[in-house]
């Protein structure tokens, strides 16, 4: 197994640059997700580091090995395509073998052992003889894992191998990839578009837009603290508002400015409340302690007439007739509701709050579009962006 | 792999026997390794060896006359009346030109149009000719549906097989005195025609060959018409003509040109038809050139061939950019309804519309099926009926023959070894181009260009080349090399023949996705290996299609091999055909036979593998969509 690094790469094709100075470093056995947008940067990465491609600028390495100019063939890293790319002219099991005609199985094992053995992790023993296109999408997906894995890799890539699934079998399925990978222990690199999914998998996340690193961290950390704008708007529905500092003691005492995001030497904003205000109501909003969150937006100083944007999840926002939410340590404005959208278990509904659109997620809603509300939210629950 | 060795010397195997072992080893590592780099040098080498070095020297031919550089023959060529017509006067004395168009324009131009013009001349005639001919088909083809639709559009291929020669017998036959088109004529009271030896009968032999082009790719693109698009436009209040004019026609105009451009490259270079049926008063640039290197007069040949050539290349640059312009069809695409041949209501408008159909059908089966069926008839046909004369004299030609007359058992054997050697030398050529051109680099345009421009040289000027050069010989430090005659028609059949293997081969492979190559060396294959194991078992049914193809290339060729034929003892079928043609017409209908039923052979082959390719797609596409939008 390995851990990969890469160090200022950056990817151009004619004229358009696909990845700029990107540096990662995935850990040993790790399951690493790159999510973004299309064309965001993501592939160029996987193929960057499955040797299909070579970086513009910058090094790839495993472990301490610079890979430039080995070709795939030489580099043990497995691949498994959104299409899965199985070889429609062999059988499941011909195409489980593949990778055996180039190195020896990775245990001692005879060639006919392993595959057999890889057919039964992904639970498709028996179906070795079947021709590929006889199989479902599901698992043909895992054939082409076990595919991947079968000469045993040092790194596993996996390019959007769900999207071609339907919803209920991809839950399933990433529950089962995941569960594979942490019994293998192989590192993992997964490309995906899906939010919800990389969230779901992961041990950690990197967010990439326009072929740059916009945050790495935790499914946790990037979800509670998105580090900018994109991510808090890319990672789970959210509600980002601009709003003008009106009265702020924080920036009062903040002469102390810090030089860059990650110096937090110095606070000024610790424990402190600033307020805000957007569409004429005033917010008084938490100043999170930046100590423990060197690479949050946070650590920066503010003062009065400054434009500050700041996001509350759906989730933490209530509602309620003014009446009800009487209480003073909320922030409290009034919209109309627009329309909502029952999901089951929960209902989103889409307010509109004098031409701003809010999103409200509710365990239970029965009002009727064109109705009143009163919105309140808790200071500690937003977050400042940059 | 940290604190182990580096992934580019894991898996070499830890092999410390013998020094001829390893070397063995090596060898077979740089093999599969570099194997496309080693196919593509030995491709480039003998294109440069076979294709450019021989055309090279008929260039220089042109430009060097005992041994000083002059461009006296280019400039005799270019200001002669019988190659340029009234353009030599315009050259020699524009003023005078000039001032004589205004005052008498009949005498200015009654220089007429020239060898060149003529040639230029009768090749418009004919793309007009099988635009006309063939769109219809096109029409019949795409909007109606009967049985056998299928069959008769894979048979709109079969003008890229059948031999030129062949075709000319058949039309002899046809139009001849005794022919079934004077036949039919005089039955119905009409006068004779005496088509023969003129330009309508090669405007029409030459519809016959390219009309069923026009067809075909005017059939493809109106298959590859999206019936949405055309709804959409009448939803929006456009009327059937409307959209028509609209929707349909922009999508069927790129196809339509980029046929009658390729007609008109053909046509322009168009050689055995010519002769055949026109004769040397009805000479073109190609049977002009021939007749001069008959005639051993290589420095005016050589000149005329510069100039033909220059003419042909510009031409299929032409036909490359309108090609390259062509957006595939697009997939997923709902083509539009298909209307029953018989409709059930016979309104007025669908019986004007089935008599229409009717009447074009009775003008194709006349132009396609009476010169084939007049050759086979001919062959059997006697003054007292159904004879196997012509044939007999074909079998007791081969055992009496002189040994300057036409031996035809000999022809046939000449002909299927010749094919299978340029088969041998074709297959891996144009698998090794394919392969080169479907991966993206920088400068593929210039190898695609490079590689396909076989196409654009005539088969004359390739067969002299190589007589030239190779068959008589070059020096090489002070070596006499010098290649037998039928080593060079096979060079020149492989030449001509390798092109459609790659036309066959590499839209297959750039059809394939790139993620199958990407896996198989993700998995340790090299790039040759990956070739080998992944994509050639793949595109399997194009190469089969691209050697049946090149066979029946090799079988049909005249061209070069005419020029490269030194005696009887190298004929091939479609040469002892014209020798014959040019004495006895039953004879030559009768070894006309012979050359159908072989090159048909190659054509099944062709057709089976074609149509077993096309189903595989199709079904691939229809599981990726299942697998795809339910995972079970």
């Amino acid at each position: 197994m390995t851990d990969v690094h890469l160090d200022g790469v950056t990817k151009e094709y004619a004229g358009s640059t696909a990845l700029s100075e990107l540096s990662l470093h995935v850990e040993d056995g790790e399951f690493f997700t790159l999510v973004g947008p299309s064309g965001c940067g993501k592939t160029t990465t996987l193929r960057l580091l499955a040797g299909f491609e070579s970086p513009t600028e910058g090094r790839v390495r495993f472990g301490d090995d610079d890979v430039a100019g080995v070709p795939p063939e030489d580099r043990r890293v497995g691949v498994v395509f959104q299409n899965y790319a199985l070889f429609p002219h062999m059988s499941v099991a011909e195409n489980v073998a593949y990778g055996l005609r180039f190195s020896e199985p990775p245990d001692g094992q005879s060639k006919a052992a392993r595959v057999a053995d890889l057919l039964d992790l992904v639970d498709l023993s028996g179906m070795g003889e079947r021709e590929p296109d006889a199989l479902s999408g599901g698992q043909q997906q895992r054939v082409a894992i076990a595919r991947a894995l079968a000469p045993g890799p040092h790194l596993l890539l996996l390019d959007e191998p769900m999207s071609a699934l339907d919803a209920r079998l991809r839950e399933r399925l990433r529950v089962q990839v995941k569960e594979l990978q942490s019994d293998l222990g192989v590192t993992t690199v997964y490309v995906t578009h899906d939010q919800e999914e990389a969230l779901a998998v992961s041990d950690r996340v990197a967010v990439l837009h326009d072929g740059r690193l916009e945050q790495v961290g935790t499914p946790r950390d990037v979800y509670r603290r998105p580090a900018t704008r994109f991510v808090a708007e890319f990672v789970g529905d959210n509600n980002v508002f601009e709003g003008e500092v009106v009265d702020s003691a924080v920036a009062d005492t903040g002469t102390a400015t810090p030089t860059t995001a990650h110096d937090t030497s110095v606070s000024p904003l610790e424990t402190k409340e600033v307020t805000v205000r957007v569409n004429g109501t005033r917010f008084a909003l938490a100043a999170e302690p930046a100590a423990d969150e060197a690479e949050s937006a946070d650590a920066r100083s503010v003062s009065a007439g400054d434009t500050l944007t700041f996001c509350v999840r759906p989730e933490h926002l209530r509602l309620g007739t003014a009446r009800e939410r009487g209480d003073d340590s909320w922030n409290r404005f009034e919209a109309t509701v627009a329309s909502a959208e029952f999901l089951g278990e929960r209902t989103r509904v889409h307010l509109d709050w004098d031409g701003t659109p809010v999103t409200v997620r509710l365990d239970a809603f029965e009002g009727e579009p064109g109705d009143r509300v009163t919105v309140g939210f808790d200071a500690d629950a937003t977050r400042l962006l940059d | 792999m940290n604190g182990e060795s580096s992934p580019a010397t894991d898996r070499e195997p830890a092999d410390t026997g013998g020094f001829l072992r390893r070397l063995r080893a090596d060898l077979a590592d740089t093999l599969t390794r570099r194997g496309l780099a080693i196919a593509g040098t030995l491709t480039a080498l003998a294109l440069v060896l076979l294709f450019y070095y021989p055309v090279a020297t008929v260039f220089v031919d042109a430009v060097l006359v005992e041994g000083t550089v002059t461009l006296d023959p280019l400039a005799r060529v270019l200001t002669d009346p019988f190659y340029v017509g009234w353009v030599a006067d315009l050259v020699a004395d524009p003023v005078g030109f000039v001032g004589v168009v205004v005052t008498d324009p009949a005498a200015a131009f009654a220089g007429g149009l020239g060898l060149v013009g003529f040639t230029a001349y009768q090749a418009l005639l004919s793309t007009l000719a099988s635009v006309a001919l063939g769109l219809p088909g096109a029409w019949v083809l795409a909007r109606f549906e009967f049985p056998g639709r299928r069959t008769l559009r894979s048979l709109t291929i079969l003008p890229f097989v059948l031999p030129a020669v062949m075709v000319a017998v058949g039309f002899v036959a046809f139009f001849g005195a005794g022919g079934p088109l004077n036949g039919l004529l005089t039955a119905l009271g009409l006068p004779r025609l005496g088509l023969l030896y003129t330009l309508p009968a090669i405007v029409v032999a030459h519809a016959f060959y390219n009309a069923p082009l026009v067809t075909r790719l005017t059939t493809a693109a109106w298959e590859g018409v999206d019936a949405r698009t055309v709804e959409t436009a009448r939803s929006l209040g456009a009327s059937p003509t409307r959209a028509f004019r609209d929707v349909v026609l922009p999508q069927l105009l790129p196809a339509v040109l980029v046929s009658a451009t390729l007609t008109f490259v053909f046509t322009f270079a168009s050689f055995p038809i010519v002769l055949a049926l026109g004769g040397f008063q009805f000479a073109t640039v190609e049977v002009w050139v021939y007749k001069l290197a008959n005639d051993l007069n290589y420095a005016e040949a050589a000149a005329l061939a510069t100039v033909e050539t220059a003419l042909s290349i510009t031409l299929t640059y032409l036909y490359l950019r309108f090609e390259a312009r062509q957006g595939g069809g697009g997939r997923g695409v709902r083509p539009l309804d298909r209307r029953p041949l018989l409709p059930a209501d016979w309104t007025p408008k669908a019986t004007a519309t089935r008599l229409a159909v009717l009447g074009y059908a009775l003008v194709a089966a006349l132009v396609f099926l009476g010169p084939l069926v007049s050759m086979v008839v001919a062959s059997v046909a006697g003054a007292e009926g159904v004879t196997l004369r012509n044939y007999a004299f074909l079998l007791e030609r081969q055992q009496t023959g002189a040994s300057f007359q036409v031996k035809p058992f000999t022809a046939v054997v000449n002909s299927v070894g010749f094919a299978v050697g340029a088969l041998l030398l074709a297959l891996p050529m144009g698998v090794a181009v394919a392969a080169a051109t479907t991966r993206r680099f920088r400068g593929r345009k210039v190898v695609d260009a490079l590689a396909m421009a076989p196409f654009a040289v005539s088969g004359i000027v390739v067969g002299l080349g190589l007589l030239r050069g190779l068959v008589f010989g070059v020096e090489v430090f002070g070596v006499r090399l010098s290649v037998g005659g039928p080593v060079a028609i096979v060079a020149a059949h492989a030449v001509a023949a390798y092109p459609f293997v790659t036309r066959n081969v590499a839209p297959a492979l750039g059809g394939l996705d790139r993620r199958l190559v990407e896996s198989a060396r993700s998995l340790g294959a090299s790039r040759t290996r990956a070739l080998l194991d992944v994509e050639l078992p793949l595109v399997w049914p194009g190469v089969v299609a691209g050697a049946a193809f090149a066979v029946a290339i090799s079988v049909g060729e005249f061209d070069s091999t005419v020029v490269l034929a030194s005696g009887a003892e190298s004929y091939t079928m479609p040469v002892a055909v014209e020798r014959l043609l040019g004495r006895r017409l039953g004879p030559a209908t009768a070894m006309g036979v012979v050359l159908l039923v072989v090159t048909s052979l190659s054509f099944v082959v062709v057709e089976r593998f074609g149509e077993r390719a096309g189903e595989r797609e199709r079904e691939g596409a229809d599981t990726d969509r299942d697998g795809g939008a339910f995972g079970r």
